[in-house]
């Protein structure tokens, strides 16, 4: 199932297991959602959106992984959503999140 | 009769397919690990919002160039910037890869200048015809001796 091709040669060192295909999310949706961010967007080149898929997996798997580690210490085999808020509440660099998750959370009344 | 709401919420109108990121969050979990559904669509506005996160710092660092359009170098300076430096190698490096294999089918096309030549030898090969023309425009013929080269040289200069 995961085998090294020719793609995912250069994705073995960073403990990423091998996928085939450099990119799965769509460019397309990228590109609108990067339009969305500011009132005024510049132009954005055709190779931008293949840049931001890539760190969007990264960044997905980062986020995912940080909260599965949760999951388990709470001897669990389903991620919960506290799982990743507690995985963004303890790293640095998901602090813009924090407004995100906390919105979410407050959907829950007690 | 109850008008639909046809206008596109604004924040949902541009999200990410589910299914495409149930399947990347997947292939990062062990098989037997379930993500509760709530959770799956927290993760994708996480990551919508991560997107918006770096796109805005990458429209900045393009204006702070005077560049009009974002290239791949603003957005990997965006990284770095705002804490992700660690992804700037494995995206460089997926986006470098990109780069060959496209080059691969573009040689194959229409547009070839040599038999096989680099990159480098391309744009060496291109100054040198602009330097010709130029030459040719200032009435230079004569002095061109040294390397006398007919009007059309390179018979594939169907770019």
């Amino acid at each position: 199932m995961r085998q090294a091709g020719a793609y995912s040669g250069i994705l073995s060192g960073g403990g990423i297991s091998g996928r085939t295909g450099p990119h799965l999310l769509p460019l397309a949706r990228i590109k609108k959602i990067m339009k969305k961010s500011s009132v005024d967007v510049k132009m954005i080149s055709g190779e931008a959106p293949l840049v931001f898929s890539k760190a969007c997996e990264l960044f997905i798997e980062e986020l995912t992984k940080r909260s599965w580690k949760l999951t388990v210490e709470g001897k669990r085999r389903t991620l919960h959503k506290d799982d990743v808020v507690s995985a963004v509440a303890t790293t640095d660099v998901f602090d813009f999140l924090i407004g995100l998750v906390d919105l979410n959370e407050n959907h829950r009344a007690p | 009769m109850e008008s639909m709401d046809i206008v596109g919420k604004a924040k949902e109108d541009a999200s990410l397919p589910k299914a495409t990121m149930t399947k990347i969050i997947k292939e990062m979990l062990p098989p037997d690990v379930r993500v509760a559904r709530d959770t799956q669509d927290l993760l994708i506005e996480c990551c919508v919002e991560f997107i918006n996160l770096i796109s805005s710092e990458s429209n900045e660092v393009c204006s702070r160039e005077d560049k009009r359009t974002i290239a791949p170098e603003h957005v990997l300076k965006a990284l770095e910037v705002l804490g992700f430096g660690d992804y700037i190698e494995d995206v460089y490096a997926a986006y470098e890869q990109h780069k060959v294999e496209t080059a691969d089918t573009v040689k194959g096309g229409k547009c070839t200048i040599g038999a096989e030549m680099t990159e480098e030898e391309a744009l060496a090969e291109q100054q040198r015809m602009f330097a010709e023309a130029r030459a040719r425009m200032n009435g230079v013929a004569a002095a061109t001796a040294t390397a006398p080269k007919p009007p059309d040289a390179e018979p594939n200069m169907n770019c």
